[in-house]
């Protein structure tokens, strides 16, 4: 802790604190154009010097920690002399179309400049001829950008991806990008300052101040980012975030476009619907939903009987209930801030490339920040990840539960509860099977030492494997007997809200009535079924997301048509407005328009509430390891591409991604097929037609089969042995 | 000393104008007024002031040039908004005045902003460009003047001149290697390893041991001391080897290996120097032979520097990137005169980098190297290391033994620490002056952990004899001096003491005073001419020995010196030879070395200078280290580095102290 004074007033700094971080702490202004608060100092614009007592010269606050004693000044006649000298040299040749540009309205030069009074321009520079670049969903226009740094930082030290750098050269210094490495996330358009770095598909399409802003959470993945949806004349224009603090993928920020249009009420499928409930064996339903409609469904179900399905929840609801009657505890510990701030981080049963893009910005930050070791178990070694990525163990298809004994045979100590278990383990064996060599475990023990804050992240692969139930006991048990903190990806956006939330059914033969899974009678957001349902960008209600936080969902734009809320109040479960059960949950009693939802000045994030976890006396003994089936041949993997989650993201104008089947040289040689080939094969009893792509960074057997366009998730292991059949015409 | 006409340099203001040449007073600094052998110079302009070496020079032109100079270097950088624009305000607003088409306000305009620049600027190179360009408009003012009111151009502004100008920093200038240190910082700092280890390449290629064992003279060159405590440089350049070993990327080279040009070069040693010869002239597209003569690579640095202070897996690492730029090793190959004779003719160039392996004796009585119990240090060494490191030989048991060492700098805390790791039962360590020496000759670090470990030092003491019974060492005759202050003034003396010699019981007697080169491989006809203290002499810019086509350097050309001077050398060389097999046999330098070179007599790094625009009091990181206990008996890495968080705070002191200098010939 450090004693010191800014204007005055005496403030205090936590260990790594800097001057400006202290002020905003304490809502003293410090003028900044670079600063970033979700990443490390640019010290590229120089507004934010201030003064140091006895020390000569300007000081710089946003990277200098105080020390004891000093005494700040943030604002001075010289400060604003010398602020208002870095305002005329931001505009010297920035071209003074402002009536035309994209950031007029919200550009902190523009703002910067009237508040620093730049009223007459001393300085002249002969201009330069500059391109624009079109990168995809950005654009860069060099003539517009200060050079803050700001995007090049985010994309590096946030994102994790190194595409954007500086070509740097005095006053021709300008952003350039190596597109490979980018993953269309925009995630530099959202801190961009100016109009330099705008987005393709919004730029020119309208003026900041005319659109209506609506706070909100993602609805594509379980991370449920917090983000802005900006509307007018009835349709969302694009998403914008707290860019300061927090971010988005591409699908979060790109993928808008989804609402039903539908325009009026169709009261005679209404009545269909509301029979349809009446006669229904199942109600089956996705983890694309809010968890007022969860609870609407579970209270119908109490009321009508029918069986209420959604496999992705129900698997992980019995993954869940299984990892608790070993580390006694309902929920996992660790959320995305404890991922980022990780110093070693073992990730196994997921791709960490695709499958929940901010797990992967976390471990980058991790790498970045923390320097921390990430192991990835995985069958599939993915290379665009390996600056992240430390140490890819292969392991063998299907041997998960395998490699997650092992793990917690070498980092639990305390093998007590658990002595037969562990006595059992053959690591000759288990090595031989899983493929993962003793050198590796060694090497991870020993990349181990020191480490404060390991974490462990369990991805789907192992929510739907055969061994789930003892996989989630053995991960129950690292998270009781080990400093690791875990993990359980949600597979789906609000999975966790529904299975903490709904009483779940295997499916029965009988008549069922879908919503957004196709059914006898179907309700559907996309309008496809027989009665319209809003999409989640049109409703409000809430989510509980991948950091246990029940977070709120606000519509972007409007919606005309019925709702389920409608249909409930129709069959006996009333109420007037949907988030009228906010506080019925079985969560805490919070009304929804009490909920949090904002960013405190440092960028502390207040969005709704923790979910408790729940304590459970349980002790039940782990079964020992079982035999592995053989994965032979072809092998598909169930895993969308990059911004690509559901049938919500397909269609999204700016979402360009194809699914096609992706594998290796390798892959193709075994399957005897050949990039370019239009392919066939079944997963899970569902035909699957598809171009093939040959991959040369991947390596191995398993090729990647998206399953974005279903409209419900597999609850099946996301590998299948597959036969693949050339249809080329 | 250097005749001036003008000169603002470093404070001091000479100003000779109207004077007559030989009435000239003379500058107390080595200006670079000659600039080689065929060219002088007409002005230097740099951070620090402005020198005119004739009175021709046009000043405005002068200033001109130097501001486009910022133009240039990506280090400089367009990386700040007052550096950005600023930087390009000075050079069009000079050039508008030096065209003739300037007008006074331009005058005011450049002051506020070379103002602001020094003020704002994110670091040295912005703060620092304006201070000559200010003194010339100052004391030339009617100069700028009269362009203004004239409407003229500058008196040779269309005139052919010379501009060399050179990027450098204190720290830079102060390592024998002139690594881009604030630019591997920089890396840091970014978080692009990436970015950090190419930096540290570009001069050095051995990443990992120069982040862990270097003795960093540049850390005594840091402007941050001036403030505070200097940055930890040496130990944020582990921070790229780490990320590119940790992640098993290939290896980042900071230079694209050029196509093959039919050029051989044999280098004699895989040392540091080797090491360094072959990586830059690989890239070069040479084709480059390393022989070796160990069954190991890596010249004393694997066989010498311990695992605990140097682990070998890490080495390895830069070993194979050396090999990735395409060098071929040929090992177990020690070679001879005829050998000499026979590389002579076959390949275009050969590098003699074999170091300087024979311990030098301690000079008592009774110093025979028969005596069971008199071991070398590099023998000892060699031993230990060749078996921990590739379980060569036999491992060294020192079990209930006592150990003496004489010495007093690095290699001798290695047979110190090394004996407490083999179990010697006391080990002592015989020094001739005072602990405050020791740590200059070595570090601070090295000399608390070798005390931790349980190493005794017996300061102002030398051996005066060996005993031994049958030719097996028995003890040791220790004389004791003191420090006696000279009468007139000069160093202090040492004097022995009479009557306070004592008696060691020992097994072993360690000699590591010093090292020789052992250069018989030398054909004696080439008489090669040597230095007077068996070195092999060249001129230190070149590293040409008296034979052409041969060169030497490292130990065995400088003596027993750090890892960093071999590698400075051996990569000047490498340049120096690159030149020389493809323009006919020509020894030349570039640009960038004769001003490297003067910059380094001209010193760049000011101990007095006041910093200014930084809060001073932020301490320096220090790197967790093991616990004497839990390192003591074995060779587990001592210093653990910087945690991630330590290294971005420590990156976060380093002041980027670029400066940009300029010769106009």
């Amino acid at each position: 802790m450090v004693n010191f004074k800014i204007n005055g007033i005496s403030v205090k700094a936590q260990k790594g604190e800097t001057i400006l971080q202290v002020a905003r702490r304490e809502g003293i202004y410090i003028p900044t154009m670079c600063y970033l608060a979700k990443a490390t100092p640019n010290a590229s614009c120089r507004m934010c010097v201030v003064e140091a007592k006895g020390v000569d010269g300007l000081v710089l606050s946003c990277n200098t920690p105080p020390t004891e004693g000093a005494e700040i000044t943030t604002d001075s006649q010289i400060l604003y002399k010398e602020r208002q000298n870095i305002m005329k040299l931001y505009n010297v040749n920035h071209p003074l179309q402002c009536g035309v540009c994209d950031k007029s309205g919200e550009c902190e030069l523009q703002n910067k400049t009237l508040e620093f009074g730049v009223e007459q321009q001393n300085f002249a520079v002969r201009d330069q001829a500059r391109k624009k670049k079109k990168w995809g969903v950005h654009t860069y226009d060099p003539a517009l950008c200060i050079l803050c740094e700001k995007c090049t930082t985010v994309c590096n030290e946030v994102v994790g991806n190194e595409a954007l750098f500086i070509k740097a050269g005095g006053y021709k210094s300008r952003i350039e990008i190596n597109l490979a490495n980018c993953i269309q996330c925009g995630e530099c358009i959202s801190v961009c300052p100016v109009g330099a770095m705008a987005s393709t598909d919004f730029k020119y399409t309208s003026n900041a101040w005319e659109l209506t802003k609506v706070p909100s959470s993602c609805a594509h993945c379980s991370s449920a980012c917090s983000l802005y949806y900006e509307s007018k004349g009835g349709e969302i224009r694009r998403v914008t975030n707290e860019a300061d603090f927090s971010s988005l993928c591409g699908a979060g920020r790109f993928g808008f476009d989804f609402q039903n249009r539908v325009q009026t009420k169709d009261t005679s499928a209404f009545e269909k619907a509301v029979e349809a409930f009446k006669s229904a064996k199942n109600v089956v339903f996705n983890s694309f939903i809010t968890n007022e409609e969860a609870f609407v469904l579970n209270e119908l179900k109490k009321k009508l009987g029918f069986n209420l399905v959604n496999d992705d929840a129900r698997k992980y609801q019995e993954f869940m209930d299984n990892f608790a009657s070993t580390s006694n505890k309902s929920l996992y510990n660790g959320d995305i801030k404890d991922l980022s701030n990780s110093d070693f981080i073992i990730s196994i049963g997921g791709s960490i490339q695709s499958d929940n893009p901010m797990v992967k910005f976390a471990m980058a930050q991790a790498v970045g920040y923390k320097k921390a070791f990430v192991a990835s178990i995985h069958p599939i070694e993915e290379a665009p990840i390996s600056n992240v990525v430390s140490m890819f163990i292969k392991n063998e298809v299907g041997s998960e539960e395998a490699a997650l004994s092992m793990v917690a045979d070498i980092f639990i100590e305390d093998k007590s509860s658990q002595k037969e278990f562990f006595d059992s383990l053959d690591f000759g064996y288990l090595c031989g099977e899983s493929n993962i060599s003793e050198e590796e475990l060694d090497e991870l023990k020993q990349k181990y030492l020191r480490k404060k804050k390991p974490m462990l992240v369990i991805g789907e692969d192992v929510i739907n494997h055969s061994r789930a139930k003892n996989i989630a006991m053995i991960v129950g048990l690292i998270q009781k007997y080990t400093p690791f903190k875990v993990i359980v990806v949600p597979p789906s956006t609000n999975t966790l809200g529904v299975s903490l939330i709904c009483d779940l059914d295997k499916i029965e033969d009988g008549f069922s009535v879908g919503y957004n899974v196709k059914a006898d009678f179907t309700l559907s957001a996309k309008g496809e079924g027989d009665l319209d349902m809003p999409s989640l960008n049109q409703q409000e209600g809430t989510f509980v997301n991948i950091d246990k936080n029940l977070v709120v969902l606000n519509a972007g734009v409007a919606y005309h048509g019925y709702e389920l809320n409608d249909i409930a109040s129709s069959l006996g479960v009333e109420s007037k407005n949907v988030i009228d059960y906010t506080s019925k949950l079985g969560f805490k009693e919070i009304e929804f328009d009490d909920l949090d939802n904002y960013y405190d000045n440092v960028g502390n994030a207040y969005r709704g509430y923790k979910i408790e976890s729940v304590k459970n006396n349980d002790s039940v003994k782990l079964d020992e390891v079982e035999e592995l089936g053989e994965f032979n041949g072809s092998v598909v993997y169930s895993r969308n591409p990059l911004s690509q989650f559901s049938p919500f993201t397909k269609d999204c104008k700016q979402i360009k991604v194809k699914d096609e089947l992706v594998g290796s040289e390798q892959f193709a040689m075994a399957s005897k097929i050949k990039s370019g080939d239009r392919v066939k094969f079944i997963v899970d009893g569902i035909e699957f037609v598809r171009h093939f792509r040959v991959d040369r960074h991947m390596k191995g057997t398993v090729a990647y089969n998206p399953t974005f366009m279903l409209d419900s998730k597999s609850s099946n292991y996301r590998y299948n042995q597959v036969k693949i059949e050339v249809i080329n015409e | 000393m250097s005749k001036v006409y003008f000169s603002t340099w470093r404070g001091e203001f000479i100003n000779n104008v109207d004077k007559p040449q030989e009435e000239w007073e003379e500058s107390a600094y080595n200006l670079p007024a000659q600039y080689d052998n065929h060219r002088t110079s007409k002005a230097f302009i740099g951070w620090d002031g402005v020198s005119l070496f004739d009175e021709d020079v046009d000043v405005i032109r002068l200033a001109m040039e130097y501001a486009a100079q910022y133009q240039e270097y990506s280090e400089a950088c367009g990386r700040c908004a007052p550096g950005r624009w600023g930087g390009r305000i000075l050079y069009d607003s000079l050039d508008k005045i030096a065209r003739g088409e300037g007008e006074k306000a331009d005058l005011d305009h450049l002051k506020e902003i070379a103002k602001s620049m020094q003020i704002t600027s994110k670091c040295e190179i912005g703060k620092t460009v304006p201070n000559p360009i200010l003194d010339l408009m100052h004391h030339f003012e009617d100069t700028f003047l009269d362009c203004i009111e004239n409407k003229k151009p500058s008196k040779h502004y269309y005139d052919e001149v010379g501009y060399i100008a050179k990027i450098t920093a204190p720290c830079t200038d102060a390592c024998p290697a002139h690594v881009d240190i604030p630019g591997y910082i920089e890396g840091v700092r970014d978080l692009r390893f990436d970015d950090s280890l190419k930096a540290t390449r570009q001069t050095m290629p051995l990443a990992h041991v120069c982040g862990r064992v270097c003795p960093h003279p540049c850390e005594d060159a840091c402007r941050r001391t001036n403030l505070d405590e200097p940055v930890s440089i040496m130990e944020l350049k582990r921070l790229g080897a780490d990320y590119e070993t940790d992640h098993g990327f290939g290896f980042f080279h900071p230079l694209n290996k050029k196509n093959p040009i039919d050029k051989k070069v044999a280098v004699i040693g895989a040392g540091p120097a080797g090491l360094t010869t072959a990586y830059y002239l690989a890239a070069e597209g040479v084709k480059v032979d390393v022989y070796e003569e160990l069954p190991v690579l890596g010249g004393e640095v694997a066989v010498g520097v311990p695992e605990y202070r140097m682990p070998i897996g890490k080495y390895n690492q830069d070993i194979e990137c050396v090999k990735d730029m395409g060098v071929n090793f040929i090992t177990n190959s020690k070679i001879n005169a005829d050998d000499m004779r026979r590389f002579e003719k076959e390949y275009d160039a050969t590098m003699i980098a074999t170091g300087t392996r024979i311990s030098k004796k301690v000079r008592c009585n009774n110093e025979r190297p028969e005596i069971d119990g008199y071991w070398s240090a590099i023998e000892m060494l060699d031993q230990i290391n060749l078996w921990d490191k590739y379980g060569i030989g036999e491992a060294v048991d020192l079990t209930g033994k006592t150990v003496v060492c004489v010495g007093g700098g690095f290699t001798s805390m290695d047979v110190v620490r090394c004996a407490i790791r083999a179990n010697a039962k006391k080990v002592y360590m015989i020094y001739r002056r005072d602990e405050k020496t020791i740590i200059r000759n070595t570090t601070y670090e090295e000399y608390h952990e070798a005390v931790e470990e349980g190493v005794e030092f017996l300061f102002h003491s030398a051996v005066n004899a060996m005993n031994d019974e049958d030719d097996v060492l028995k003890s040791l005759l220790i004389d004791k001096f003191e420090l006696v202050p000279d009468p007139n003034g000069g160093r202090d003396q040492l004097v022995k003491i009479d009557g306070a010699s004592y008696t060691i019981e020992t097994d072993f007697l360690i000699p590591a005073v010093s090292q020789s080169a052992d250069l018989a491989l030398l054909p004696e006809e080439w008489e090669i001419e040597m230095t007077s203290w068996g070195t092999i002499k060249t001129n230190g810019k070149d590293y040409m020995t008296s034979r052409k086509g041969i060169f030497a350097s490292g130990d065995c050309e400088y003596g027993p010196m750090t890892i960093v001077n071999a590698v400075g050398q051996a990569k000047r060389a490498s340049s120096v030879i690159s030149r020389f097999i493809q323009n006919g046999g020509e020894i030349t330098l570039t640009d960038n070395e004769i001003m490297e070179d003067h910059l380094h007599r001209l010193r760049v790094y000011n101990k007095k200078e006041k910093v200014t625009g930084w809060l001073p009091g932020l301490v320096r990181q220090n790197s967790e280290v093991l616990d004497a206990e839990v390192r003591r008996d074995n060779n587990k890495e001592v210093n653990l580095g910087f945690t991630q968080d330590e290294a971005i705070d420590e990156a976060n002191r380093c002041m980027r102290c670029y400066y940009i200098a300029m010769v106009a010939t």
